[in-house]
Formats: C-alpha cells, structure tokens, sequence
C-alpha cells in the first residue's frame, strides 16, 4: 500500500492504477477471477471481462416479483451453474417452494445443490456467511429482503477467505410491510431482472426460451448497462457445449436516459 | 394388611398362592417363613438377568414385573434351531438356580401366553399359534382384571372360543384393547417392545471437586470431556455419529444434550463447538456435578493425516461435512436437504428430500424435456376470470393476486392423472386429472396454470389454479 502512496501517478497510467485499486479491493490477492459471459458487449464492461468471482451479486427483482422472485431465481441458477461444476451450491431460503425439477430444466445440476431453510433473516445472513467460507462451496444463493453495509461487508469478508461466490436475492416475505431499502451495499454487481416475452423460432408454436431483462444498476470497478438475455440449452437434452447458459441477445438502452417503462417495448 | 407378593414352589404345594393374606397363610401354615417383598431389588434383579440374556439375542425387552421377552429372529441358527436354542437357555438359566417358563413363538403376545399357560417349552411353529392358544384360558391375552372377570362370566373359558366371536360384537363389548390383545397375539397387529439397550462402552465422565454453573466453566468441561471421549476413539481408529452431553446436577436430574454428525468423526474442537450453541439452554440450578459424554453409532473411520495447511487439499469431510453438521444441529434436520429425483409425474412428488451428505441414489436423471417451473407453490393459488376459447385451450387471460394478465403465447395441456394405484379404488375419479398449461403474458412473465376437473363433469366443475413461475 506504501508504493501506492508513495508514487504519483503518471499521465495515462490510468490502466495500472486501476489494477492497483482492484488488487488493493482484493485483499492484495492478484488472483481475482471473473466469469466471462461470451459477448464483449457485456463484457468490457464488467471488472476483469466478465462477473467477478470470490465476490457478492445483489439480484432483485420488480413488481410483484419482489415476493414471488421467479425472474431472479431463474436467473441466479443461469448465473451459478458454470459455477457448479466446480463445487456444491448452497442455495438458502425463506420459503421452501424452489423446484429442483424446475432447475434441472434450465441446466443446473441438482445433484451439486443443498437447499437450506432458515427461519428468519438474519439466519439466513448468517448460514450465507458460513457456508460462503467453507471449502467445496462453490456458490452460496441466499434469499433475504435487504442487507444493510454491515451485513453485505461480513457477506464480503466470508467470500474473500476461499473465493465463494455470493448470490444474494432480494426477495420480501409474503404479507409483510416492505423494509426500507438499505442505502449503500457492499455488493460487487447489482441486478434488477424481469421476464421478457420469448421469441420461438419461426413457425413454431408455444414458448420460446425463456428470456430475461437484466439492469445492472451498480458495479464496482465496471459500468452499469441493461441487456436482454436468453437461457440457452433449457428445456432439452441436446446437450451443446455452451460457454455460458446465458446468450446475450441484445443490448438495451442507457437506463438512466430511458423513461419509466421503455424496456418493455423494445423487446 | 399384609398380603404375600410371591410364593416358593414347596408353599404353593400347601395351598398358598400370592396376593393372600399374611395372616391367612400364617394360620394355614404356622411354620411359614416370610420375608419383606423388595420391588426394587427384583426389578433391578431382572435388569441384571436381560443384560445377562444379550447372550442370546440383541433385542432384550423386560416385561414387568417377572418376564422377559427376547427377540431371537435370525439367531436361532447359531444353535442349530429354535429347541436346541431353549434348551441350552433352559440349562443356563436352571444352573443359576432360577426357576422359570419359557416359549416360543411368532409374536409377544402368543409367546407370553404359552410361557404363562401352555405346555413347558412350547413352541410355536411359524403362523401357527393360533391352534396352541385356542385351549388356553382367556387370562392368557394379558387382559385388564375386569374385561377377563367378564369373559369369565360370560362363560367363555376358551381363547379359542373369542376368536370364534365377530370382531366387531368382540369390540363393542369388551373394549378395543381387549380386541387389540387378540390381534397382538395372533399376529394381526404390531406389538412395541421397549429392548433395553446395552450401555455404550463409548463413554467419558468428569467429576467435579465443587459444583459448577458459569455458562464458561460449562464451555471448558465440554471441551475437556469431548477431548477425553476423542483421545480414546482415536486410539481405537473409530468414530461416532450421535454425541450425547448429560449435565448431572446436584438435585440429581440430568440434562441432555444431543449432537448428529453427517460422517462418523472424532474431532473435539468440532465437537465441542457443536455443544456450545446449546450450552445456553442448560439450567445448572445450584450446581453441576458430573458430565458425562456418550458417543453412539461408533463406526470405524480411516486415520487421516492432518493436513498441511493446504487449501486445495480440502475434501469433503473437511469443508462440507462440518457445514452440514452445524447447520443441522442449528436449525434440524427437516431445514437441510438435497433435492433427489422420485419417479413420480406429480408435480409436487417429483422431488423427494435427502440428506444432504448421504451416499448418492442411484442415478436416475432428472426429466429436462417436461418444462417445470423454478418456482413452485406448495398450495396451488386459485385463479379467477380465466378466459379460454374452447374448453381445451388455453387460457386468453386470467386474474392472478388481484392482477390481470393477457395471454400472449401459451403451451398445452399436459394432462397429470392422479396416481390411482396408491388409493383405494373407489376413489378413482376420471375427473381427478390436471390439465397444465404454460402460458406467457405480455409483460413477457412465465406462469404454470393448471384446470382440474372436467367439463360437463356435474361431480367436478372445472376450476383453474395457479402451481408456479418459471421467470
């Protein structure tokens, strides 16, 4: 850290002083990975070309989805499936009406999935925080209404000992009054996901693969964008080998310039 | 009043008989010799005799205040049979000077009956107590005092002469525990025996000087007690599934506490730090004594080095297992699962409940091709104004928690019939099937709607619900 202060950084350094602030945010590891997704659209503007591993993902939802929470689940198990090749995934509920069928069908594994039922909030932070620092965790999914700083910093801290990934989903139980949202987050990457209407091939009836609009809100260390993806693979045996399940099939408007509910017409 | 409790076989031969009055047999017999009746002695006599009995069987249950009953299933070939088997007990038992009756058969009830009323040695060849118990009387079904003084009455003096009466006049006048006698006896009902289990030899104490309560003295005897149990299981190469903490206090009750782990293992620090969330719900009142520690389900694990501090060696009994434990002995072993595959089309029985670290099933994939939902609801929520062009298409909108939605794209039906071959028959409804739909609105959400019943089915209307989300 003395070098850091000690040199003046010089004109069009930019590129090392950035590498230098990320390796600073590591805990002085130079080993943080990233999850690439296969598109540069998306990409380039994560940290490192890709999701950043060993770190915490805030996923939420909208409108009624903030309590049923079927886009984001859909989603996060997209998300954590590479990551289930390489561990067990802890996924930690609040209602246990997840539907290991169901994630099967989208492509991940069941059989690397250990399903966890807390029965309040912050046990459900706490079994995230233990379970994220344990070995052979890949991943750890946990559904809780909101983490304040304290508690995402402890999240992150959990992450750091053996480079788990953090899903946290954002979902409200049934009947309650909302939370106030809180303020900052100590998360790496902030989602907010919608179902987006399916497109089948021409000429074919039914259902499309299932399509999702996702709006990074926040991002540490990367630009914020909003996409629209589409789960490869899901619903069929053909077993192509995709680089991620997640195909980006286009990129949205600026969500800052876009009015209240633009996304929807433009897909 | 003093009455006898027990009589020798020399003082039986003169007439007496317990539950006599003492005065009564001191006046039949002037010379008689008495001694005070000692229930507990005799009770813990016969828990030092089915200890003793463990010789023949694991499965020794005692039956107060006299039997015993062994449960000798798979063992009777060690002897060469079951006769041989009660005659080398019989030699055994009549070396230690102990006068006894003893039978065989199918059930608890039937085998009590014979040792108490039937033949010396009888025993019962499989499924046929039946004939063996119709002469005996009816005393012989452990019945209570009064419905045996009734069958008396009634003059029927015959077990074989109550099996003869209907069951249902049987029950309405002697009661269901009476019919429940019968059934235990020949077979038709299950009986509970309680067995006695053989004390663990997997066991440490600590005994202390001055009683002690602090929560942190408790931490540090937990610790050195689990230390104590581990050091000995390591010796031997063992480990333990099940730990059991007794906390003796003073006033003399013990307070439990018990541990699971999902592998078999010895670590103290673990162990001990299992206890410590528990530690709390211990009231030491004025003091603890003695701690003891148990260790259960002992099996043989393989010595495994200690690792050297090497991350990437981890396996899954250094990282997950402890995991698994903790958050088992945290929140129960309901709150913990992985989710298996159960061949079964009903939706909400597709997934069975395993525990998380028990040895895979044999694989049996999951069903990729049938679309399920991710989210899936444990009570299908109603769904109101549904809207369908004909009855067997899909729904053009619907009311879903207040909301309206307009179908844009839509699969189906899946038809999901009942599982009838697991009810009884006459249950068995056409109507009884679901017709599954997965529709897309104009928002682009995904929904699993289902109708059950039929239309044109008076005894089952049509209703729609709503069963998931598939976001």
């Amino acid at each position: 850290m003395s070098d850091f202060r000690g040199q003046t950084p010089l004109k069009g350094s930019f590129a090392s002083m950035r590498a230098k602030i990320a390796s600073i945010e590591a805990g002085g590891r130079r080993d943080s990975e990233s999850l690439p997704f296969g598109d540069p659209r998306i990409d380039e503007r994560l940290p490192g070309g890709g999701l950043p591993l060993g770190r915490w993902h805030e996923i939420g939802g909208t409108g009624l989805e903030v309590e049923t929470a079927a886009a984001p689940t859909a989603f996060t198990a997209l998300l954590a499936a590479p990551l289930a090749r390489r561990g067990e995934v802890v996924w930690v509920l609040r209602r246990d009406d997840l539907c290991a069928n169901g994630l099967a069908g989208l492509g991940f594994p069941p059989q690397r999935l250990i399903q966890v039922c807390a029965r309040d909030e912050a046990e459900a932070l706490s079994v995230m925080e233990d379970a994220l620092s344990t070995v052979g965790v890949a991943a750890v999914v946990g559904e809780v209404e909101t983490a304040d700083l304290t508690a995402g910093r402890r999240l992150q801290l959990a992450c750091e000992k053996r480079r788990t990934t953090g899903f946290l989903i954002r979902r409200r139980p049934y009947g309650g009054p909302a939370k106030r949202e809180a303020t900052g987050s100590a998360a790496a990457t902030r989602w907010r996901i919608a179902s987006a209407p399916s497109e089948p091939p021409l000429g074919e009836f039914g259902l499309g693969a299932p399509r999702f609009e996702a709006v990074l809100e926040r991002c540490r260390g990367g630009r914020t964008g909003a996409w629209l993806f589409e789960a490869q693979n899901a619903y069929s045996w053909e077993k192509t080998d995709v680089a991620h399940p997640l195909r980006l099939v286009a990129e949205l408007g600026d969500r800052q310039l876009a009015p209240a509910q633009p996304l929807r017409r433009v897909a | 009043m003093r009455r006898l409790a027990g009589v020798s076989f020399e003082a039986a031969a003169l007439g007496l008989h317990p539950g006599q009055k003492a005065t009564d047999a001191l006046a039949l017999v002037p010379e008689l010799v008495t001694a005070e009746a000692e229930p507990e002695a005799d009770a813990a006599a016969l828990t030092a005799l089915a200890d003793w009995c463990v010789r023949f069987s694991p499965a020794v249950a005692i039956n107060a205040p006299d039997g015993l009953f062994l449960d000798v299933t798979g063992v009777d070939h060690l002897w060469d049979g079951e006769a041989r088997m009660l005659a080398d007990f019989r030699r055994r038992l009549a070396a230690n000077g102990l006068p006894f009756r003893c039978a065989i058969a199918d059930t608890p009830g039937a085998a009590w009956a014979l040792a108490h009323f039937g033949e010396e040695d009888a025993i019962a060849p499989p499924g046929g107590q039946a004939p063996l118990l119709e002469p005996l009387p009816p005393a012989a079904l452990r019945l209570e005092t009064e419905t045996w003084a009734q069958i008396e009455r009634l003059g029927l003096r015959k077990v074989g002469q109550l099996m003869a009466i209907p069951r249902g006049p049987f029950a309405r006048r002697f009661g269901r525990a009476a019919l429940a006698r019968l059934d235990q006896a020949l077979g038709r009902e299950r009986e509970a025996l309680t067995f006695r289990r053989p004390p663990t030899p997997w066991f440490a104490r600590l005994a202390f000087a001055e009683p002690i309560s602090a929560p942190e003295d408790m931490a540090r005897v937990t610790a050195d007690v689990t230390a104590r149990l581990c050091a000995r299981l390591e010796a031997q190469g063992q480990g333990a599934r099940r730990f059991e903490l007794a906390f003796h206090r003073v006033d003399g009750k013990a307070l439990p506490l018990a541990i699971g782990l999902s592998l078999p293992g010895r670590d103290a620090r673990r162990i001990a730090k299992l206890f410590a969330p528990r530690l709390e719900t211990v009231d030491p009142g004025f003091g603890i004594e003695v701690v003891t520690l148990t260790g259960h389900d002992v099996e043989p694990i393989s010595g495994r080095q200690a690792r050297l501090d090497n991350a990437r060696e981890a396996t899954v009994a250094e990282g997950l297992a402890p995991l698994v434990d903790r958050l088992v002995n945290r929140l129960g072993e309901a709150r913990v699962w992985r989710s298996v595959p159960v061949e079964s089309h009903v939706p909400e029985l597709a997934a069975g409940r395993a525990r998380p670290l028990a040895p895979p099933p044999p694989a049996r994939p999951w069903n990729r091709e049938a679309p399920r939902p991710a989210r899936l609801f444990r009570r299908p929520e109603p769904v109101e104004a549904v809207m369908a062009l004909t009855p067997d298409d899909p729904p053009t909108q619907f009311r879903w928690r207040g909301q309206l939605h307009r179908v844009r794209r839509a699969e189906g039906p899946e038809r999901i019939g009942e599982e009838w071959w697991k009810g009884a028959i006459e249950d068995v409804r056409v109507g009884h099937a679901r017709d599954y739909y997965r529709v897309e609105d104009e928002a682009g959400a995904r929904f699993w709607l289902f109708r059950a019943g039929l239309y044109g089915d008076p005894q089952t209307p049509p209703k729609w619900w709503m069963h998931g989300l598939f976001g």
